[in-house]
């Protein structure tokens, strides 16, 4: 047979039947491990579908007298979310000013302090609410720290680059001019990042609404709690309700931080 | 002369009274100082509705220190529990995030707007899949485990709705930046709209794709790893109930191995970026 | 003769309120090199793009090969489209694919079903784009990524892309705007061989005036929309010139070859 004309060059191939490659195995091994069958869904389709028609459908009113308690549940989701937030921001600009090595004062410091926000990081919200739920018992000050705890870690990331992308020649040239760490911070890194900074934390405070919500399911409080309590007594309509309010609230919030992240980078 | 004249500007009433003379520029953005003070009065608003026991709190402080002691105190008797579950939860996160990366392409195709120009299509797809992504993961979680029951199956399944709404809204995003003008020189050589998406619209979102991916599967790990504290199976339930059954060796081996995993893909995804880009 | 394209009193007005095209005819016969010329917003991309249906006319029909173009939907206004080639200024490559890729870009078209949409090209089609591409001088850059060549090497791939797609009419929009003056020479001389040897007629919108002169066989001069003048390079006066472009000649920066466009103005 005549050879095939390929379409593109060689090396670009391998990289690309390489990955192709690693994804079927990954594919399989996790198949196999898992016991995953598609299969079983769309076999299941037909219960799923009357599960979801007779025990969801339509959306339930609870009793009169709950509906007060399921808005302040989640007014108290909000405010945990916005609190938890607002406060490791504050936390995490101090320490990000120390985990960028062309700001810090102690520029031998800045590894340390990216590798201790990414070990706080890399570990999920939940598993902190829990570990700390052991030590301090269940409540929603304990959701607030957990909550804490994963958004200035994040945000401790975010801020460094943040300021090693913006401000690297401004600080050089106040550098130059002799300035000290406390003037360089106020007259080049804040201004010039603050709409960065600003952004990051509408970002984070997205996140957490949706965290402070599965914190709220084991313990934390909130509507989080309150849907828990409606699923576990098999409540399904009623549920279903508070999943609406939960993704109301969510996208009402979602709006109002693209309009504020619009307006701030004006 | 100039020299007078802009002195004079600068203080009309030739007073020896100095007035300040302003040094930023004139038409400043004032919504950043307003939005710094709402947020911190919406902040105090917040932690006073809360009500916290703040004393009782921060009594407590030392107890963290005495149950990272304890968690430190790592227990390998139980290894074997904590690799099948571990296994078991990378195998869900990575399930998961290729159906959601196969269903995310086909939606986002047709949500973006610039693939089959049907912008009903698009709004009634973006806006379906806009409520999927405000449930958080957990609840979508906790009604396929209510539907299908426990398993592999009602994992993946509550995974895949919250991954594949994200995926659809990013992916048409990476479809929607390819510039007009490349469509365009397609459509004029004839070519179905399909096919303009497959040879041109996709390969050029590629590594945005792969980008997305990366950040996803950081996601899923850690959503996966919590699913278990939830009622469904994995490294967060093992977790969970070691936690509350005071083994806190089994938990603490538990808790670094999830940590030491999310790192690894993360040092593995900055890499592939960089070679994709 | 059946003339290639023919427009019929075509008229084109954006729902902002412009006029793009007024009443507009012409024919285009087989082999025909045309140049449009007339001042940025006189009409001239949307003329082009008006042809094969990128942008529906308001007013008139567009007749290629005698069929009129208005009504032609999906599958049909796809085979028109295959008989006309377009290139852009931008270029407009996908540029993240291989050279070739794009080249094989023009045969899409041609191509039914899941062997276009996987991009499953034959082997005939392959050798023939590599063939295009070594009659222009890029066979070495077939295996470049198209993001990787330089602006004149892109137009080169856009106009492989054209020519493969085996039109009878070729489209171009000011394909030399984006291009240094040597390499707008090299894309021109390209241009014009490539349509004479095949026997492809090519509208040409430019800028460029004395690129006009030099390499058309007919000249299309339009104002605000309306054909203002139609004729030969011979025919095109001084007087025409103002009156296309509205402005005296003094005003007007007419191009780099001073005296050969500067003789034929004259003579005329």
């Amino acid at each position: 047979m005549k050879q095939r004309i390929p379409l593109i060059a060689r090396d670009q191939k391998r990289l690309y039947t390489w990955f192709l490659i690693i994804f079927a195995v990954l594919f399989a091994a996790a198949t196999f491990f898992t016991g995953f069958n598609p299969g079983v869904l769309i076999a299941n389709g037909d219960a799923f579908w009357s599960f979801i028609t007779e025990d969801f459908l339509p959306p339930a009113l609870p009793a009169s007298g709950k509906i007060a308690n399921i808005l302040s549940s989640v007014l108290v989701t909000l405010a945990l979310a916005l609190s938890s937030t607002a406060v490791a921001a504050v936390l995490a600009f101090f320490v990000s000013l120390f985990g960028s090595e062309t700001i810090s004062p102690f520029p031998k410091c800045a590894k340390f302090v990216r590798g201790f926000a990414t070990f706080l990081r890399n570990i999920p919200a939940l598993v902190w609410a829990f570990i700390l739920f052991s030590s301090l018992g269940i409540g929603t000050g304990v959701g607030f720290v957990a909550l804490c705890i994963t958004s200035f870690a994040f945000m401790v990331r975010a801020f460094v680059e943040t300021m090693e992308d913006v401000s690297e020649d401004c600080i050089e040239s106040l550098s130059a001019v002799g300035a000290s760490f406390p003037q360089r911070v106020s007259q080049a890194v804040l201004p010039s990042c603050m709409s960065g900074f600003l952004s990051w934390f509408l970002y984070c405070i997205e996140v957490n609404i949706r965290a402070s919500t599965i914190v709220g399911m084991v313990g934390g409080g909130g509507v989080g709690l309150t849907l828990f309590s409606y699923i576990k007594s098999f409540q399904y309509d009623i549920a279903l309700s508070i999943i609406l309010l939960i993704a109301v609230m969510v996208i009402v919030v979602d709006q109002i931080t693209a309009r504020l992240r619009k307006e701030i980078g004006k | 002369m100039k020299d007078l004249s802009i002195q004079e500007k600068a203080a009309p009433s030739g007073f020896a009274r100095q007035k300040r003379i302003p040094v930023g520029c004139k038409d400043k953005n004032r919504a950043t100082g307003w939005f710094l003070l709402g947020t911190a009065v919406l902040t105090v608003i917040s932690i006073a509705y809360l009500g916290i026991d703040w004393g009782k709190l921060f009594s407590r402080i030392p107890d963290i220190g005495v149950v990272f002691w304890k968690l430190l105190h790592l227990d390998f008797s139980n290894m074997d529990l904590i690799g099948s579950s571990l296994l078991e939860t990378v195998s869900i996160a990575v399930l998961s995030l290729l159906y959601s990366l196969i269903l995310g392409v086909i939606f986002g195709m047709l949500a973006a707007k610039n693939v089959f120009r049907l912008p009903v299509l698009s709004v009634i797809v973006q806006s379906f899949f806009t409520f999927l992504r405000a449930v958080p993961t957990p609840v979508w979680v906790l009604l396929m485990l209510v539907c299908l029951g426990m398993g592999p199956e009602a994992g993946v399944a509550g995974l895949c709705v919250h991954t594949t709404a994200f995926f659809t809204r990013s992916f048409a995003q990476s479809f929607e930046s390819i510039p007009d003008e490349t469509i365009e020189a397609l459509e004029a050589t004839g070519t179905s709209r399909l096919s303009i998406f497959c040879n041109a619209i996709f390969p050029t979102a590629l590594s945005q794709i792969v980008a997305w991916t990366g950040m996803r599967l950081e996601t899923n790990f850690s959503e996966c790893a919590i699913l278990g504290m939830v009622g469904a199976g994995g490294i967060g339930y093992v977790i969970s109930t070691s936690l509350q059954g005071y083994d806190y060796g089994t938990a603490g081996t538990a808790i670094l191995l999830v940590f030491v995993i999310a790192y690894l893909i993360e040092r593995i995804f900055v890499r592939i970026k960089k070679k994709f880009r | 003769m059946e003339p290639v394209l023919k427009f019929q009193n075509v008229t084109k007005n954006y729902p902002n309120g412009v006029h793009a095209l007024k009443n507009v005819s012409l024919e285009v016969q087989e082999g025909e090199f045309i140049s449009v010329i007339g001042p940025s917003g006189s009409g001239k991309s949307t003329l082009l793009r008006a042809v094969n249906r990128l942008i529906p006319v308001s007013g008139g029909e567009v007749l290629v090969d005698g069929e009129p173009v208005s009504r032609l939907r999906g599958r049909k206004l796809r085979e028109m489209r295959h008989k006309i080639g377009m290139i852009f200024q931008n270029y407009n490559l996908v540029y993240s694919l291989s050279v070739l890729q794009n080249v094989l870009h023009g045969r899409l078209g041609y191509m039914s079903g899941p062997r276009g949409i996987f991009g499953l090209y034959s082997e005939e089609d392959k050798q023939a784009a590599l063939d295009l591409l070594e009659e222009m001088g890029m066979e070495q850059f077939a295996y470049h990524r198209a993001s990787d060549l330089s602006g004149g090497q892109k137009q080169r791939v856009g106009i492989a892309r054209a020519i493969n797609q085996n039109p009878r009419l070729l489209l171009c929009d000011e394909p030399i705007a984006s291009l240094d003056p040597s390499s707008s020479k090299t894309i021109m001389d390209l241009l014009h061989e490539m349509t004479r040897k095949r026997n492809i007629a090519c509208i040409v919108n430019l800028h460029q005036l004395d690129v006009a002169l030099k390499y058309s066989t007919r000249i299309i001069g339009l104002s605000k929309g309306e054909v203002v003048f139609d004729g030969t390079p011979e025919e095109l006066t001084g007087e025409m010139i103002e009156r296309i472009y509205g402005t005296s000649r003094e005003n007007l920066m007419i191009g780099g070859a001073k005296d050969e466009a500067a003789d034929s103005l004259d003579c005329a």
